[in-house]
């Protein structure tokens, strides 16, 4: 939106000024700040002008970054009391996701599985959980071939633990909009740098069945590394 | 020019071409067709011309859709019916689907089968081939094992085992050409295109004066330019080679429109494909965008400042010659067919790891040779800035141009040493086996993407904000003001390149950083819009009250207006975290880049070109074809990169070789009109790509028979229009500096507080003493 | 055939200072191209640390070779007797100093970045791998099994007096050669001397950096590769031991996954009288005997590799300044310092007293801490 305004501007302001100040001819110029070979030209300022042009845009990205504040915390939502989705599940407990205000999914709990990747093909686990909350297997979509596939339930949540075996990938799960590098080197070696990386996937009404993709350059079948998500009641 | 310097001038060529030719490094026995050549899983180390392998009932021309019962068999080697076991086969087919007819033959997909365990007792199997239905040259690979059946546990039963491979062609019913290998079209368009430059080369060459067109002239002609230091000769070297390259890239990307074009296309396979949009990012950036950069700055800053030269011209000429080299190196894997194919930014641990390819190594040398030539030009051009300025002229009254060009490679400067550490770890990893990104042995993948981007962000500023100089010479001129706020663009220009070094955090964002580190850099890669904004209201206020003369340049001023303007608006999305997410490493981002690097640095210098080729070259160029040039670049341009960003929210991944669209049968990534967009944007693709071609010609037409050009054509104040065009040798002389006056009042020449401070640190008594005398 | 030639001196022969014109030069060309060779070829020797085509080791020479031959044509043409021409500034705050005095500033600005670098590099993996030490003495290892942890190369080193002795030695012989390096600039720009003194000195304290930087480098091969033997007395001081090993014998190695020391070896330990400490946990789970001690095998590679690397660049660096004194000390015998030609000594000065610098900062770094 303000995007779209501030292009308005700009460009309203562009047109106008590219064809009112047109000149067909050079000669009938007039020559207001004294342009000569070897001479610098007469300062064109305007002090007021120029710092409300730094103030201005500088207000609007604090309050840029403000906005896409929120969800980003949902994004990147701790878990436990400070976060979005709370502890861990109970055995048999749900999630009950609901939408605030701001459209950002919250649950009571969540459930945490497992995503592996290595050149080139996912591997979902569903852990201990249930095959009701969540279930993997593979399916046969026509243009891919064989891929592997997770099955989670609407109105759950899940926390996915990911690990790479080799090099780097990113599982972008396309209708949620969501992705996260998978690292190798995430479960080598006592190093205090060594942590899975975690990607949150809320199950709200609105997912539907999507295809996941690798978004990390992983080297040769990379385009073709796919994987599905199904949805299930 | 005498002799003896004309035999070494062929010793190196050869030593150039031999380089070339030469193989050594990144061929790899298997070739590059994975299913192809290295499919079987034969037994023994080579093939045995014992063996002799055979198909029958396969037709000379196959009938459409037609299912052809076919016998594959062996004779020779150590099989016997005594065997236990007596041989395998494996067959591959390009075309049409093969599939077993009994149960000694298993089917891994519809191109490849093989024996199965109740068939490992036989010499001859049969199958069925399904012909294709449409007219497509066929070829058959077989691989037979010849086996004497003995269980030597350790070697898998396979000692004394032979093999050999046959090749079987069918043809359709309507004839068909070969299909082009797109690396030998690759290779044939590069060749071709040096060659068309060096006729060209020589055709100017011819021109410039018809009857010294004998080798006696043309040999020292030659190496004059070989050898040459001065500025505006490199300058030139430069922009040729940038303009070259900027064909290679350009031919780099339409193979990938090609392939792009329709969904599930297989003009290039994967592998191909990988290498080509590496190959074509490396040379777009270093190979094409740095030198013409470059070109103009060793062509423009010593004339604007005054100077007669650069400060280290013998260095200057060296940070030229290191990039053809390094543009060789890094195309040597192409040539040999396993060129790099890591993406530009050649990320760890993939890019140490054996499944890159071998020119990948190569590709690492060439970089690391880039690194040392920008690092050359970085000290010359600091030095020619910071001390060579005609008297006059204080860091205020610079040309914009120049102000540009010495933050570019104050940026660069303080970068590129980190890319180059990480290039050096990289080349030693892959050759002798240091392990600072082996994961296994403790190395951190990361550490290659901060040393990377430390340096990668920099040179993104690097390579538009010289640009930004030039719009800013352009629009002043054309409007017959001066700059507005010309002292905001310059602090615009300077926060730039100082807040450039603390946001290159946000290419990680999903690289597993600290959420506190991750808002950081969310909000210092807002900031950056600020300064940007900055820039953009200057321009558009400076032709508020002038007279706005419409050139070539001009327009291509405005167009650059227009489309960085939206190339910014579109950056935009991504420091808003939650955004990037979804659209890191999608279409989107390619739609961004492209219409802040071709918008913003490529529409800036074609810009540049028509602003002060008069200058180098001495003629105008003509207007009628620039304005076509611009109006076909323009709207092919738009037409081409916008739908991208629309194609990237739906879910185009980026250096994906091909895409699939969600058709009735089959559920793919991208809706259904994600495909004809596809192809408008590789129609407009070639339209864009044919539209440089203008230019191209325009130049040679000119050359040979343009209007002479004034000193001063467009009405600029700075020094270069002072000189003749094109500009004398040595550009000004040494002795009688020109001197800038001021049309301000206040007195430029009085050296501020820090010129004191740096002239007591640094300058001794006795070199005062010279100076006062 | 000379149709350029009254506008520029031969691309080969001596410059002409005094035109001030640009000249030309096959020198960047003919590097370039060594360059090129060079990187090629020695990737076509070796593939992930194993020889593959030592025939191309003739091609790494040729490069060497070139590279070596474009720069005698670059000095060929920079060996002038008669007078100077070193341009001075004229913008504004540097007015009136020599030109390339500042080019050699801001080289030293991107090498002080080379070096930063590879210090965050190292920095990242020994603050973010843990060492060998404390893997060792918490016991979460068993015999036979390597672990990946950082062995820093200065906890060999600094075992013994004799293994820094060569670090020592050179730290010593840098800091002196930058004293010679100055002594040099002192007497080439002492106006009341006799033009033949003035040579003689000179090419002496030139001589004299040479040698030292010689001895640098020398020193370090011994101790990477070399070893040195130490006499019956002091070998009390070295448990016992009459050799000191080189790196290269120690297994300090940027290949070495199974890396095997007796720091790390319960039973060498025990052997000679130092047991391990009493309140590490690997001592009370050797105690309750859920651990059973042994000889732990580790994978330092990436150790290994920031300590060869670093210290190798700087090496590189000396071996750089080595080949520009050879060329200098070669000049000052001709007699090609004078007061107002100096310049070329203080610009190597300046890169001289960053090398010694540098290795002030990687001595305490890779061989005490």
């Amino acid at each position: 939106m303000i995007s779209f305004f501030v292009s308005v501007f700009t460009f309203s302001w562009l047109y106008h000024h590219s064809f009112w100040y047109r000149s067909e001819d050079a000669d009938d110029y007039k020559n207001p700040d004294e342009i000569a070979v070897g001479v610098f030209p007469k300062h064109n300022d305007d002090m007021r002008l120029e710092v409300a042009w730094t103030i201005a845009p500088f207000i609007l990205i604090v309050w840029l970054t403000y906005v896409s504040w929120v969800p980003l915390d949902a994004v990147w939502s701790e878990t436990g009391e400070d976060g979005y989705h709370g502890e861990e599940c109970e055995e048999g407990q749900s999630s009950n996701n609901q939408l605030d205000d701001y459209g950002v999914v919250t649950s009571e709990c969540y459930h945490v599985i497992e995503i592996t990747a290595k050149q080139w093909v996912w591997a979902f686990d569903c852990l201990d959980l249930s095959t009701e909350i969540c279930d993997t297997g593979s399916d046969n979509i026509e243009v891919y071939g064989t891929v592997p596939l997770l099955s989670l339930k609407t109105g759950e949540t899940y926390l996915a633990n990911m690990r790479s075996e080799d090099v780097t990938h990113a599982p972008w799960f396309l209708g949620m909009g969501v992705k996260e590098d998978t690292l190798y080197g995430a479960q080598i070696g006592p190093s205090e740098y060594n942590w899975p990386t975690t990607l949150w996937l809320p199950i709200s009404d609105i997912v539907d069945d999507q295809i996941i993709l690798c978004t990390e350059y992983c080297g040769d079948a990379h385009s073709v590394m796919a994987g599905k998500l199904v949805v299930h009641q | 020019m005498n002799r003896k310097s004309m035999r070494t001038l062929l010793v190196l060529s050869a030593i150039a071409m031999a380089m070339i030719v030469s193989p050594a490094v990144v061929s790899y026995p298997t070739g590059i067709q994975g299913v192809k050549d290295s499919g079987c899983n034969c037994h023994g180390a080579t093939t045995s011309s014992e063996v002799v392998p055979s198909i029958t009932g396969l037709p000379d021309q196959y009938n459409y859709s037609e299912s052809y019962e076919i016998v594959v068999s062996f004779v020779g080697g150590p099989a016997s019916p005594t065997n236990s076991n007596q041989g395998g086969f494996n067959l591959w087919v390009s075309d049409g689907e093969l599939s077993p007819s009994d149960a000694t033959v298993q089917s891994y997909n519809p191109n490849e089968v093989s024996h199965t365990e109740a068939g490992n007792d036989q010499t001859s199997w049969t199958l069925i081939w399904t012909s294709p239905s449409s007219d497509r040259n066929v070829e058959f690979i077989l691989h037979t094992n010849s086996v004497n059946g003995n269980a030597d546990g350790a070697n898998g039963g396979s000692s004394g085992d032979m093999w050999n491979k046959l090749t079987a062609k069918v043809s359709p019913p309507v004839l068909v050409l070969e299909e082009a290998d797109p690396f030998v079209v690759l290779s044939t368009l590069i060749v071709v295109s040096a060659i068309l430059l060096a006729f060209t080369l020589a055709y100017v060459f011819y021109r410039t004066n018809p009857e010294s067109f004998t080798w006696d002239y043309f040999a020292p002609w030659i190496a004059d330019w070989l050898t040459t230091t001065d500025h505006k000769k490199v300058g030139t070297l430069y922009f040729v080679a940038g303009l070259f390259f900027l064909g290679v890239g350009g031919i780099m990307a339409m193979m990938i429109r090609i392939q792009l074009a329709v969904p599930g296309n297989d003009f290039l396979t994967q592998d191909q494909y990988n290498q080509f949009f590496t190959l074509h990012g490396t040379t777009m950036i270093f190979l094409a965008a740095m030198p013409l950069i470059n070109g103009f700055a060793n062509w423009m800053v010593p004339l604007q400042i005054g100077a007669p030269d650069l400060a280290l011209p013998r260095l200057n000429a060296m940070s030229f010659w290191l990039q053809p080299v390094g543009a060789l190196l890094i195309f040597t894997g192409v040539f040999s067919g396993s060129g790099a194919d890591t993406g530009w930014t050649g990320y760890a641990p993939y890019v140490v790891s054996e499944t890159a390819h071998m020119g990948t190594t190569m590709w690492v040398a060439g970089q690391i040779m880039l690194v040392a030539s920008s690092t050359l030009t970085g000290i010359n051009f600091l030095t020619t800035i910071a001390v060579m300025r005609a008297p006059g002229m204080g860091w205020l009254q610079m040309p914009l141009f120049t102000w540009s060009i010495l933050i570019a490679n104050l940026m660069l400067f303080l970068s590129i040493p980190a890319f180059g550490i990480g290039l050096i770890q990289v080349y030693l990893d892959r050759v002798i086996g240091t392990a600072f990104y082996d994961v296994s042995a403790g190395g951190d993948p990361l550490l290659w993407s901060h040393l990377f981007w430390y340096f990668g962000h920099p040179e993104v500023y690097v390579v538009i904000v010289p640009a930004f100089g030039v719009i800013s010479e352009v629009i002043a001129t054309s409007a017959r003001r001066s700059i507005f706020g010309y002292r905001s663009m310059v602090y615009a220009m300077a926060g730039i390149g100082i807040v450039s070094f603390i946001v290159y955090g946000h290419h990680m964002f999903t690289s597993g950083m600290s959420p506190t580190l991750r808002f950081v850099t969310m909000l210092t890669t807002m900031l950056v819009a600020v300064p940007t904004g900055i820039k953009i209201f200057n321009w558009l206020k400076t032709m508020h009250g002038g007279s706005l003369v419409y050139r070539t340049h001009t327009l291509w001023t405005l167009g650059f207006l227009v489309t960085f303007t939206l190339g910014g608006i579109s950056g935009m999305f991504f420091p808003s975290i939650a955004m990037d997410l979804h659209l890191h490493e999608s279409y989107f981002v390619v739609a961004h880049f492209h219409y802040v690097l071709v918008g913003g640095t490529v529409f800036g210098f074609y810009a540049a070109i028509y602003y002060w080729f008069p200058k180098m070259s001495g003629r105008m160029l003509d207007e009628k074809l620039g304005v076509l040039h611009f109006l076909v670049g323009f709207i092919s341009y738009n037409a081409l990169f916008w739908p991208m960003h629309r194609l990237g929210v739906w879910g185009m991944a980026r250096r994906h070789h091909t895409y699939f669209v969600t058709t009735e049968e089959a559920m793919g990534a991208l809706p259904i009109e994600a495909a004809g967009w596809n192809m408008f944007i590789s129609v407009s693709a070639f339209i864009f790509f044919f539209s440089n071609f203008i230019m191209v010609a325009n130049m040679i037409k000119t050359l040979i028979r343009g209007e002479k050009a004034p000193p001063d054509p467009w009405g600029g104040w700075s020094f270069e229009w002072m000189t003749e065009s094109p500009p004398p040798t040595p550009s000004f002389d040494p002795h009688n500096l020109p001197v800038l006056t001021d049309a301000n009042e206040h007195i430029a020449n009085e050296p501020g507080t820090l010129s004191k401070l740096f002239n007591r640190l640094m300058v001794s008594e006795e070199d005062t003493e010279e100076v006062t005398h | 055939m000379s149709v350029h030639d009254d506008h520029h001196p031969s691309a080969w022969g001596p410059h002409d200072w005094s035109h001030g014109a640009p000249h030309n030069s096959w020198s960047p060309f003919i590097m370039s191209v060594g360059i090129g060779i060079f990187l090629f070829s020695v990737a076509g020797v070796y593939r992930w640390g194993e020889m593959i085509d030592a025939g191309s080791i003739a091609l790494v020479f040729a490069g060497l070779a070139i590279i070596m031959f474009g720069l005698a044509v670059f000095w060929r043409q920079d060996m002038s007797f008669d007078g100077a021409y070193e341009p001075k500034a004229t913008g504004t705050p540097f007015r009136g100093i020599d030109i390339r005095k500042v080019s050699v500033w801001i080289f030293l600005m991107s090498e002080m970045m080379v070096f930063t670098s590879l210090f965050s590099t190292y920095m990242r993996y020994r603050f973010g791998i843990e060492s060998c030490e404390s893997v060792f003495e918490s016991g979460q290892w068993v015999e036979g099994t390597s672990v990946t942890c950082f062995e820093p190369a200065g906890h060999l080193i600094a075992s013994s007096w004799f293994h820094i002795a060569p670090g020592a030695i050179n730290t010593f012989a840098l800091i002196v050669s930058s004293f010679t390096v100055v002594q040099a600039l002192r007497y080439a720009k002492k106006v009341d001397l006799d033009h033949k003194v003035r040579t003689k000195l000179v090419t002496r304290y030139l001589g004299a950096t040479t040698v030292l930087a010689i001895l640098f480098l020398t020193l370090k091969m011994i101790e990477w590769f070399i070893g040195f033997p130490l006499p019956e007395f002091l070998a009390e001081y070295n448990h016992g031991d009459t050799t000191i090993k080189s790196l290269y014998a120690e297994g300090y190695l940027i290949n070495a996954d199974s890396y095997q020391h007796h720091y790390y070896d319960t039973a060498y330990l025990a052997d000679h009288g130092h047991g391990i400490s009493h309140d590490t946990e690997l001592y009370a789970m050797m105690e309750s005997g859920t651990h059973s001690g042994g000889q732990m095998m580790a994978n330092i590679r990436v150790s290994a590799s920031t300590f060869y690397v670093t210290t190798g660049t700087h090496g590189v660096h000396v071996l750089g300044g080595i080949i520009g004194l050879m060329y200098m000390t070669f000049k000052a015998s001709r007699g090609g310092y004078t007061p107002e030609n100096a310049v070329s000594i203080e610009y190597f000065g300046l890169y001289w007293h960053f090398v010694d610098l540098i290795w002030v900062i990687v001595f305490p770094f890779f061989y005490l801490y």
